[in-house]
């Protein structure tokens, strides 16, 4: 008994002495955790992300590693330099800016953050996050605090001129109020369009930036891009119902004749200009919008939740950014260690201040709570939440960009009158249907 | 023991022929065995999946890509004609300018100097519907009420993208015609205005035979660089909507790096190089013989 007592209690000691020891050594020695390490990163540029990578020299200081940034490009240019990567095998860097809509490509370069990451931690994140970063029960990527789905900015001044109103009910029969209904917004742009000095909508006109916008319109309409085999499913009433919408406000003259030109910047600098109406877009410009310096519309901008389809759905196609550690990174745990930093609290506090969407459950509160008091800011919140509750993300298939690049120029086609919508769509189908079949997909 | 003793001549070319093998031979050969396998980028193992000329069918077969190439033709056809006449003109009018002329020839050059990546942008934002340019002056001076769709138009589309070729690249015209106009010796120009010839006769006649050489070295350089005509048309317009601007290489740089689907755009590749080939060797055809004419060469 003595003995095993003794032998407790020098038990006992030994793992104080340990726990101590793995304290102090947290404490005073978090500078030397990785000191000596590089690492290199691959990260979205752009001005919006600039004030968070202004954080990494904190973490520098307080792990003794070092970051290298050796690339910094929008993600489409990251998504080709990544492909080249793979194949060139060049793939010992660290650190990557990851996106939703692209991770699934990429399953052969990025770890699994599970493994690297508590499950604390995990937890904090938006769940329905998490499990879009997810693919074949991996987590590739931790979100940062750059959520993204649409909402509609509107300018308000329409909504406030009691002649327009009444022309409007004359006309369509119930009042003009803000767009519930995709439906609604139609006969609102087309009222409200008087080109070329001002157009009632506009829309995204290429590249996965159209899909998107049309994916989520099937979605809204009831029906569905994929099969569960990923066989194409969009040459349906539905999704026929939805690409007329975007037929008819062309025809209408209700969006400008080179929307199928644009893309995000077009659109945002489009309605800062004064010259569209109605706009759904995306959160990071609800402080552009209504700041005086650079948007005509400043203070004229309402926000509302992204109108419903004909099955009473929303639209809300949504994506975020994030970060990945690359299978071949020399010191995972370090680069680990730099992307949860990254994409904690503050971090997140720091990149949703400037109007951007946390995907932490913690500083969705945070940010809510601290836009009490400033109005537009409360609406801009209440909008996209009320909208996000609804998001989905874009189908998990590493076709998906590709399947995009078939499906863009055909939408195009219906658009500018080159094809009806059934040929164009029964085309868009015929090709999809052969590229899945020819990469085995069925 | 003997060492291996290799040729002189060999020892000098040898870092010529390691160089070249690396940048050129080797790349040119992986891929054209690539062309012949499924190579995607994101999944290297697929390098070595042959599968014969399935990639080579189906692009022969492909009506997208026929469209691509025949609007290419044209692009060539078109841009380098247009080229040639203006560059002619500027030359003709720089070479009667007494004082300044190295100042003009300089300035003729400035198109030249700007990344096409740039020149891109700038015809982008010149052209643009709503807060173009050429739509607000066109507005202004009440000339159109309409937005027009310069980018967006069929006709319009393809138009643009020759206008700012033709802007960046009819320097290159201008310049090497320019040096024929001081190549050409004085005598014949004075004969034929001894026997009377009006001064578009001895245009006609004198001077522009002795250009054709210079012309059609323009022509060969340029048109290598209007079948890879791929940086102005990526910027200004992807090749879109609707596929109205797709030309070769937008189509194939599309396939290879967003789609990854590089065996594939190597297939198209090597089909494609026929078409740069074709001007090449026709270009070259045409300048032998209108050398043979001046008694220049065989």
């Amino acid at each position: 008994m003595r003995t095993f007592l003794k032998g407790a209690s020098s038990a006992i000691l030994a793992t104080a002495a340990a726990v101590t020891a793995v304290v102090s050594v947290s404490s005073i020695g978090q500078a030397a955790e990785f000191d000596g390490v590089t690492i290199e990163a691959k990260l979205i540029g752009g001005q919006q992300y600039e004030a968070l990578y202004a954080r990494i020299p904190e973490w520098e200081a307080a792990t003794g590693a070092k970051v290298n940034i050796i690339s910094k490009k929008n993600h489409f240019e990251l998504d080709k330099e990544f492909k080249s990567d793979i194949a060139a095998g060049t793939t010992d860097w660290c650190v990557g800016s990851n996106h939703s809509s692209f991770a699934s490509q990429y399953s052969a370069l990025y770890t699994d953050l599970g493994d690297l990451v508590s499950k604390d931690t995990v937890a904090e994140f938006v769940q329905a996050n998490i499990k879009a970063a997810t693919f074949d029960g991996k987590l590739v990527m931790l979100p940062r605090a750059q959520f993204d789905v649409s909402a509609l900015y509107y300018q308000k001044d329409l909504y406030e001129d009691a002649e327009k109103a009444a022309a409007f009910e004359d006309k369509y029969g119930y009042p003009l109020a803000v767009p519930e209904t995709w439906a609604q917004v139609k006969d609102q742009a087309i009222f409200f369009a008087d080109p070329p000095n001002f157009y009632g909508t506009q829309y995204a006109g290429k590249d996965e930036a159209i899909v998107g916008r049309y994916y989520e319109m099937v979605v809204a309409e009831g029906g569905k891009l994929f099969n569960d085999d990923f066989s194409p499913a969009f040459n349906s009433e539905e999704g026929k119902r939805a690409l007329q919408w975007f037929v008819d406000l062309y025809d209408a003259g209700a969006v400008p004749a080179g929307t199928t030109n644009y893309l995000w910047d077009d659109l945002g600098n489009g309605f800062a200009s004064g010259t569209i109406g109605l706009n759904l877009d995306w959160p990071g410009w609800a402080g552009f919008f209504n700041d005086p310096s650079a948007s005509k519309v400043a203070g004229n901008v309402g926000v509302a939740p992204a109108p419903k389809g004909s099955a009473g759905v929303r639209t809300g196609w949504s994506g975020f950014h994030g970060f990945s550690v690359t299978e071949d990174c020399e010191n995972k745990e370090a680069a680990a260690s730099l992307v949860e930093f990254l994409t904690n609290e503050d971090s997140q506090k720091l990149e949703s201040a400037a109007g951007p969407l946390p995907s932490r459950t913690a500083v969705w509160d945070y940010v809510s709570e601290q836009a009490k008091g400033d109005p537009y800011r409360s609406e801009v919140l209440a909008a996209f939440k009320e909208t996000a509750a609804t998001a989905f993300a874009v189908p998990p298939t590493p076709l998906w960009i590709e399947t995009t690049n078939i499906i863009y120029p055909e939408l195009q086609a219906a658009i500018l009158g080159d094809k009806t919508v059934d040929e164009a769509l029964a085309d868009a189908q015929e090709s999809v249907d052969e590229l899945m079949q020819e990469e085995g997909v069925y | 023991m003997k060492r291996l003793k290799l040729p002189p001549w060999l020892v000098l070319l040898l870092p010529a022929i390691i160089i070249l093998s690396a940048v050129v031979l080797i790349p040119l050969v992986f891929s054209l065995y690539s062309s012949f396998t499924s190579y995607r980028l994101t999944r290297p193992d697929s390098i070595f999946n042959w599968v014969g000329l399935f990639n080579y069918e189906k692009a022969v077969t492909d009506v997208k890509f026929w469209a691509a190439f025949g609007r290419t033709v044209l692009l060539l056809a078109v841009a380098l004609n247009l080229e040639m006449l203006l560059g002619l003109g500027l030359a003709l009018m720089v070479s009667k300018v007494t004082s300044g002329q190295r100042l003009l020839r300089t300035m003729m050059m400035f198109p030249m100097m700007f990344s096409p990546i740039l020149v891109g942008f700038q015809f982008k934002f010149i052209f643009n519907d709503n807060v173009g340019l050429v739509n607000n002056a066109l507005q202004s001076l009440g000339i159109t009420d309409q937005a027009i769709p310069w980018l967006v138009d069929g006709n319009l589309a393809m138009f643009s993208i020759i206008f700012a070729e033709v802007w960046t690249a009819t320097s290159v015209f201008g310049i090497l015609i320019l040096a024929g106009l001081y190549a050409i010796p004085r005598d014949p120009l004075e004969a034929a205005k001894v026997d009377g010839c009006t001064s578009l006769q001895s245009f006609r006649y004198v001077t522009l035979p002795f250009l054709m050489p210079f012309i059609y070295i323009a022509m060969a350089i340029r048109s290598l660089d209007v079948a890879r005509a791929y940086d102005i048309v990526q910027i200004m317009t992807n090749g879109g909507p609707a596929r109205r601007t797709e030309l070769l290489w937008t189509l194939i740089g599309r396939t290879g790096y967003v789609d990854a689907r590089m065996g594939y755009a190597n297939a198209m590749g090597y089909i494609s190089i026929f078409l740069a080939i074709f001007f090449t060797v026709y270009f070259f055809k045409k300048l032998t013989q209108s050398r043979r004419e001046l008694g220049m060469g065989a």
